[in-house]
């Protein structure tokens, strides 16, 4: 039981009765066919929409985006600003958003479904949140990128830990960041 | 196989021999499905393909319907991306993507299960963690199974079953896992408006996920899951999720009537059925009348249950009595159905006999405590408990909901068809320009009731 910043000393593992629940948690995919989480990673993307939404300011626009991760499930949402600026054959994209979701296990060592929920939470997030982007009438795409951790702590979210974490001051290292949207939407970047 | 679309029908003269569905001995009596539903008589399964989508796809419902299912591109952003067939591209919209992908194959080296009951703790545990939150097992009955194709609506169904009767089916896979996601309760509230629509689709979506994870991990564990062959409310039913109101929609006991009833999955895996809950639904419903007051197409009956009496069917197919063997209210779908062509523009999802619903709440102590009581209460005497409870409802709450919602820049203090933005702060060029002239409380909704009475006319 989270209690503010104190975690109360009786918490219990809910799981710690569960005799399934370790293989649920490690044990690896016999068919990755059957795995969520795979496949939204390998999922297309859509089209941008022909007409541009009409927006509010760049501040109040992150707003909402926020407020539609949180929605979505991301217990987190930064912004940062990409410098310098990936380019594909659209133009460049000036903005990073960074969706965190809540983990429990580390997805690098938990292969199994339990272990892959944030990613399959973390997923959800970033395909619904960057097609909603992509409706608005802007650029918008969801990729993995290995300077993640480095771009939340630019955006304030957290800071890096040794291993390469990110750890926030509301839930510690229990966070997973999967994807990244990089975007041109007009946005107020954080940090 | 036996096929049919659900009609009308009398009560069997004698229940007992009704409960044997047909003549094979090795069906057993259908399942008690509380006091809000019972099987009377022989139930035909019912052939999806005759159900409202598939009908509408096969353009049967008119022109307007069609065109507004599979022709409309919603003017909203966040309904292209949230909700089915409206979208610019649905590789935009998540349950393609999940719908679609090709199913897994069961492991072969099956996990034991020498307690089912630790197994139906875990599954129900799995789901939550995936976010569910609602789960519910039923034992199947060849009553619950669809006739004909599987009903899924994009992707392929194709397996070795696929040919199986229900009664086979049933046989093999005798278990029903109903796990469901819930409505957010305060953008409900903006029932018949876009932040209603992110309620109901985005828990939609969810949903669909996290069933799609399950069915994954039930084949993981070395277990068969299927998909798209029983009926939701009735395996929901049965399981313990709640009972069937006036409206038409399963009423829960954590959340009320905002819950989707999902496509369950079918399995072999050893697990312990739920039973029906009791949470004087039924009661409730003889009495409340909200949802029928309130709809905006006048789809939801005002006859009552009437134990014993013949059945009540109006003229248009709505009402309390025997459908296709199964005693219970009925609203009228087609009419439901039908007024959206006509809003779209506003919303995509009604909602309203869902908001009004006395148990629609939130998830709090004194809902909690409240279900209870009715839950406690001897039956002859609840329906004192349901006036007072109602006479709370009308006063806290109102007999037509009306809240302001702000949410995302959307409020719906905005009257339908105007537009402005009321966002606290934004100084951005809009073509519509700033308001500030709404400052009421008030949420305005389309369309007003006065205004549809032409899809179905009362008091006539």
């Amino acid at each position: 039981m989270r209690l503010g910043p104190l975690t109360l000393p009786w918490r219990r593992n809910p799981h710690a009765n569960d005799p399934y629940w370790e293989h649920f948690v490690n044990t690896p995919f016999h068919d990755l066919a059957n795995s969520v989480p795979e496949l939204l990673r390998n999922a297309p993307e859509g089209v941008v929409f022909p007409a541009k939404a009409e927006l509010h300011t760049p501040a109040i626009t992150s707003d909402h985006l926020k407020q539609l991760a949180t929605y979505l499930g991301a217990c987190m949402t930064g912004i940062a600003r990409l410098e310098p600026q990936p380019v594909d054959e659209g133009g460049p994209y000036p903005y990073a958003v960074l969706c965190a979701v809540t983990a429990d296990y580390d997805p690098r060592t938990a292969p199994g479904l339990g272990g892959q929920v944030p990613v399959q939470n973390a997923l959800f997030v970033t395909f619904v949140l960057s097609a909603w982007m992509r409706e608005l009438g802007y650029r918008a795409t969801a990729v993995e990128d290995p300077d993640a951790v480095n771009l939340a702590v630019k955006a304030g979210m957290g800071r890096r830990t040794a291993d390469g974490r990110l750890e926030t001051a509301k839930y510690g290292t229990g966070v997973h960041i999967e994807k990244i949207i990089r975007t041109d939407l007009p946005l107020a970047a954080d940090g | 196989m036996a096929v049919a679309v659900e009609k009308a029908t009398t009560p069997a003269a004698q229940p007992d021999e009704a409960r044997r569905p047909d003549a094979r001995p090795d069906i057993p009596p259908p399942p008690s499905l509380g006091r809000s539903v019972r099987y009377v008589g022989p139930v035909q399964n019912v052939d999806m393909n005759q159900s409202p989508h598939p009908m509408n796809q096969r353009g049967e419902l008119g022109k307007a319907l069609f065109n507004y299912q599979h022709n409309t591109v919603s003017k909203d952003p966040l309904t292209r991306v949230s909700a089915p067939n409206h979208f610019n591209d649905k590789r935009n919209f998540i349950a393609t993507v999940v719908n679609q992908a090709s199913k897994g194959t069961v492991n072969p080296k099956r996990v034991p299960v020498d307690d089912p009951e630790a197994m139906t703790r875990h599954i129900k545990a799995v789901a939550h963690y995936m976010g569910a939150d609602f789960v519910t097992i039923a034992k199947a009955h060849p009553n619950m199974m669809y006739a004909g194709n599987r009903y899924v609506q994009d992707g392929t169904a194709a397996d070795q079953y696929e040919q199986d009767t229900p009664a086979d089916l049933v046989r093999k896979f005798p278990y029903l896992i109903v796990a469901t996601t819930a409505w957010d309760y305060d953008k409900l509230q903006a029932h018949r408006h876009h932040i209603g629509d992110a309620a109901y689709h985005v828990s939609q979506i969810k949903g669909n996920m996290l069933l799609k994870s399950l069915e994954g991990y039930i084949r993981e564990l070395g277990y068969t899951a299927l998909r798209g062959v029983a009926n939701p409310q009735a395996a929901g039913i049965a399981g313990g999720m709640g009972e069937l109101g006036r409206n038409g929609l399963v009423i829960n006991e954590k959340f009320g009537a905002r819950i989707h009833m999902p496509d369950p999955i079918m399995t072999d895996l050893p697990l312990v059925p739920g039973k029906p809950a009791d949470i004087g639904v039924p009661d409730f419903c003889t009495i409340c009348h909200k949802c029928a007051v309130t709809c905006p197409t006048n789809s939801i009956t005002f006859f009552d249950r009437v134990p014993g009496e013949a059945p009540k069917v109006e003229r248009d197919a709505s009402g309390f009595g025997v459908y296709n063997g199964v005693e219970k209210f009925k609203i009228n779908w087609l009419t439901c159905y039908k007024l959206r062509p006509y809003v779209h523009e506003h919303w995509s999802s009604c909602l309203t006999c869902a908001v009004i619903c006395p148990f629609t709440k939130p998830n709090t102590w004194w809902r909690t405590m409240t279900v209870q009581a009715l839950h406690y209460c001897p039956i002859p005497a609840r329906p004192l408990l349901v006036r007072t409870l109602k006479a709370i409802d009308d006063r806290f709450w109102g007999v037509v909901r009306q809240k302001r919602v702000r949410w995302m820049g959307y409020d719906s203090g905005i009257k339908p068809g105007e537009q402005a933005c009321t966002v606290a702060g934004c100084t951005a060029d809009h073509e519509a320009g700033h308001s500030t002239s709404v400052d009421s409380e008030i949420g305005y909704y389309a369309p007003l009731k006065e205004n549809t009475n032409r899809f179905v006319k009362r008091g006539s």
